[in-house]
C-alpha cells in the first residue's frame, strides 16, 4: 500500500495534490503558521488545553449510536452513527475552530475571519471568537446569506460581522476569494480560520488533525460496542473536512472501507452539480491542486447543490490522493435522493440531519447490499439540519410564512 | 525586428541607458471586447507606455481588488480565452514590434493552456506573471515549457530578506515589488517602507525593479519612479476603461498616461 499516512510532505503535497498556491503577499502569513503549528502540535500544554475544549466546550466525545430502525429498514449492515451533529453549535466544525483559535491565541492575532457556506463554519468560529473576546468578520456568498438565514443571524448573534459576498456565483468559493483578499489586506493582525481541509499548506494538514479526533473516538468506540473496526465508513464531502477527519485514523486499516459521498446536484449526467472527484479534472484553486469543476479553459464553472455545505467546485487535496490511490471511494448522490433520505432519517431515527449529512445517508441505497448483516458501518452524521428547514420546506412547496 | 526575451531586455536597457523610467500598463484582454482592446494598446504605446501588462481573466482572480474583479467578470462574458488572447498579442505585433507585452494571470488558466504556451513566444508575447505562483517557483516547476518567455515574480511587504534571495535567483525580465498588504487598487501606500524593501532587492539583482498595486495619481506614481525603475498602472486605467466603454472614447485615458509619463521621468 502506498505511504497515505506521512503526508503532507515538506512542500504540503499530498501525492500529487496540494501546494502553496498563493499570492506572495500571503506566503509569509503560511510560513508563520506552519511554524506555530509544528512547534505546537507537540506541546504537552497546548495539546492538553484542545483536549479541555473539546471535552468541556464542544461536549465531546460524540455518542457512536446504533440505528436500529434504520438497519431493520434496510435489513443489512448494522447501521451505526457517528453524532457530531451533538456537539455544541451543532455540527463537527466546532472541533476545527477550537482548534483554530488556539493557534490566532498563540500567534497574538487580534482579529479573526472565515469564510462560510452552510454557516456552520461561520458559527463555530464566531462562536470561539466570542469565547475570546475577539473580533470576527465572516465572509459568505449573498444566496448562502439567503438561504441559510437562520445562520446568519446565530452569526451576528455572537457579535461578529456578515458580509454578503455577490461577485462570481454568490456562494461558498467566492467568499473564500473574499476571506482570501481580507487577509491579504490585513495580513499583520488576522488569522484566517480556513472552515475545510482546502486552501494552501498547512491548512488541509492543520483542519485534518484537528477533526481527527472524530476517527480517533471512533476507533475507541467501535472496539467497545462491536470488538472491532467498522467494514466502511460513509461521509459526505464538500471541502471534505468532516470525511478527513473520521477517514484519516483508519487509513492505515485497509480492512476499513471509506466512501466519500459528493453532490450531484441536478444529476453528474445534467453537469449541475458539485461533486469535482465524480467529474472534474486536477487543476489549481484557493491555494491548492486538486479535482476540480473546471472548463476546457481551465475557469472553474458553478456548482449547484441542495446543499449550501457542499455548494463548492473543489475539495481537500488529501481526497483527490485518497481517491487516485484507491484507499477511498467517492459516490454521488443528486438532491432528490438527498432530501428523500432527509426526510426518512427524521421520521425513522428522530434524527434530523443537515442536508450535507442527508447525501451520506442517501447513499445506503447504493451501498447496503454490499454488505453482510454481521457488518458495521457507520455514517458520520456531521451536521444536524435545523439550520436547513426553510430549504427543505420550500422543495417540499410548503410556505412557512 | 526585436524578438523574444530580448525585446523586454532591449527595452529596459534602452530605458536604463537614457536614464529613464518605465511606465507599465494594465489592462484586462476583452473588457469590453478584444477589438476594443487591440486599439487600446496602440493607443497606451502612443501615450507613453513603454510595456504592456494584459490581464488573463479567471474566474476567481484572489489578488484583485473589485475594480480589476469585476473587468475580469465581463471578460468571461463575452468568453475571451486565453487563446484568444494569444491571437490578440499577434495581431498586436502586426503594427508593433518593439512594445514588451506580458500576459497576467492565473495559473489554471495558464495549466489548461499548456500546449500553446510553449510557442506564445513565435507569437509575440515576452514575459508571463503568473499571481499566484509563489516567486521560487520557475515555469519549467510548475509544467510550463518555455525558456524563451521571462517570468516575472511578484515581492511584497511581507517577503523576508530569505525569499527576496530566492524569488531574485529564479526571476527573469523585471521584479514587480507590490507596494501594498493588499489587493489592487487598494490605497495605503509607505513610501519609506517601500524604498527600504527595494533596497533589500537591489543587494539581490540587477534585474530592474518595477512598483505596482496602488498606484494612483500622477503624485503617487512621482513618489514611486523616485525609488523603483519604473511604475505599474492597473485599477485606475481598468476603471477608466469601463467609464468611457458606452461611448468609446479613451481621450481621457490617453491624457492621463501622457501625464503619468512626463511626472515619472522628471
Amino acid at each position: 500500500m502506498d505511504n497515505l499516512i506521512d503526508l503532507p510532505d515538506a512542500e504540503g503535497f499530498f501525492g500529487d495534490y496540494g501546494g502553496k498556491f498563493v499570492p506572495e503577499t500571503l506566503m509569509f502569513a503560511l510560513q508563520q503558521l506552519e511554524d506555530t503549528y509544528d512547534r505546537l502540535k507537540q506541546d504537552p500544554d497546548f495539546l492538553k488545553t484542545f483536549d479541555h475544549d473539546l471535552s468541556q466546550f464542544v461536549g465531546r466525545p460524540s455518542p457512536l449510536y446504533f440505528a436500529q430502525r434504520l438497519t431493520e429498514h434496510y435489513a443489512g449492515p448494522q447501521i451505526w452513527l457517528k453524532r457530531e451533529d451533538l456537539n455544541h453549535t451543532g455540527a463537527h466544525k466546532i472541533n476545527n475552530t477550537v482548534g483554530q483559535i488556539l493557534l490566532a491565541k498563540a500567534m497574538g492575532k487580534k482579529r479573526i475571519i472565515a469564510e462560510t457556506g452552510a454557516g456552520q463554519h461561520g458559527v463555530a468560529t464566531a462562536t470561539v471568537a466570542a469565547r475570546l473576546g475577539l473580533e470576527c468578520h465572516i465572509y459568505m456568498g449573498a444566496a448562502d446569506v439567503q438561504r441559510q438565514s437562520l445562520n446568519v443571524y446565530r452569526i451576528k448573534l455572537l457579535g461578529a460581522t456578515v458580509h454578503a459576498v455577490d461577485s462570481g456565483t454568490a456562494t461558498l468559493k467566492d467568499a473564500l476569494n473574499e476571506a482570501l483578499r481580507d487577509w491579504v489586506t490585513n495580513i499583520d493582525n488576522t488569522y484566517y480560520i480556513i472552515g475545510s481541509v482546502t486552501g494552501p499548506h498547512p491548512y488541509p494538514m492543520i483542519v485534518r488533525d484537528f477533526n481527527s479526533v472524530v476517527g480517533r473516538e471512533l476507533r475507541e468506540q467501535s472496539v467497545k460496542l462491536f470488538n472491532k473496526f467498522p467494514e466502511a465508513i460513509i461521509a459526505c464531502v464538500g471541502g471534505g473536512s468532516n470525511a478527513m477527519g473520521i477517514f484519516y485514523p483508519f487509513i492505515q486499516e485497509p480492512e476499513v472501507k471509506l466512501y466519500g459521498i459528493e453532490a450531484a446536484g441536478s444529476g453528474l449526467e445534467t453537469g449541475r452539480h458539485a461533486a469535482p472527484l465524480n467529474d472534474g479534472q486536477p487543476g489549481i484553486l484557493h491555494g491548492a491542486k486538486s479535482y476540480l469543476m473546471q472548463d476546457k479553459d481551465g475557469q472553474v464553472i458553478d456548482t449547484h447543490s441542495i446543499s449550501a455545505g457542499l455548494d463548492y467546485p473543489g475539495v481537500g487535496p488529501e481526497h483527490s490522493n485518497l481517491k487516485d490511490s484507491g484507499r477511498a471511494q467517492y459516490l454521488a448522490v443528486n438532491d432528490e435522493e438527498t432530501l428523500r433520505a432527509f426526510h426518512m432519517v427524521t421520521r425513522m431515527e428522530g434524527i434530523m440531519p443537515a442536508l450535507e449529512t442527508a447525501h451520506a445517508f442517501a447513499a445506503l441505497d447504493y451501498l447496503v447490499e454490499t454488505f453482510n448483516p454481521t457488518d458495521n458501518i457507520v455514517i458520520n452524521v456531521s451536521g444536524r439540519g435545523d439550520k436547513d428547514i426553510n430549504t427543505v420546506a420550500t422543495m417540499d412547496g410548503i410556505s412557512l410564512d | 525586428m526585436a524578438s523574444l526575451l530580448t525585446r523586454l531586455k532591449q527595452r529596459l536597457d534602452s530605458l536604463a541607458a537614457g536614464s529613464k523610467k518605465a511606465l507599465v500598463a494594465y489592462l484586462v484582454a476583452g473588457d469590453p471586447d478584444l477589438s476594443t482592446t487591440l486599439e487600446l494598446m496602440h493607443g497606451f504605446v502612443a501615450s507613453g507606455v513603454d510595456i504592456i501588462e494584459l490581464g488573463v481573466p479567471f474566474t476567481d482572480p484572489i489578488a484583485e481588488g473589485p475594480i480589476i474583479q469585476a473587468a475580469h467578470d465581463r471578460a468571461l462574458k463575452t468568453d475571451t480565452s486565453l487563446n484568444q488572447i494569444f491571437d490578440l498579442v499577434e495581431e498586436f505585433r502586426k503594427n508593433d514590434s518593439d512594445t514588451p507585452v506580458i500576459l497576467m494571470g492565473y495559473i489554471n488558466t495558464f495549466l489548461a493552456n499548456k500546449k500553446a504556451l510553449e510557442s506564445i513566444h513565435e507569437r509575440g508575447t515576452d514575459a508571463v506573471l503568473i499571481v499566484d505562483v509563489p516567486g521560487e517557483s520557475t515555469l519549467e516547476n510548475i509544467g510550463i515549457n518555455n525558456s524563451h518567455i521571462a517570468s516575472i515574480s511578484l515581492i511584497s511587504p511581507t517577503t523576508d530578506l530569505k525569499r527576496i534571495a530566492k524569488i531574485c535567483q529564479t526571476s527573469s525580465g523585471f521584479i514587480y515589488y507590490v507596494t501594498l498588504r493588499g489587493v489592487t487598487g487598494a490605497s495605503n501606500l509607505d513610501i519609506s517602507e517601500i524604498e527600504k524593501n527595494i533596497a533589500h532587492i537591489r543587494e539581490n539583482t540587477t534585474l530592474p525593479v518595477m512598483a505596482g498595486f496602488g498606484i494612483k495619481t500622477p503624485a503617487d506614481a512621482n513618489k514611486l519612479s523616485k525609488v523603483a525603475d519604473g511604475v505599474v498602472i492597473g485599477s485606475v486605467l481598468v476603471d477608466m476603461i469601463h467609464q468611457q466603454s458606452t461611448q468609446k472614447d479613451y481621450k481621457k485615458i490617453y491624457t492621463y498616461l501622457n501625464e503619468i509619463s512626463a511626472v515619472i521621468t522628471q
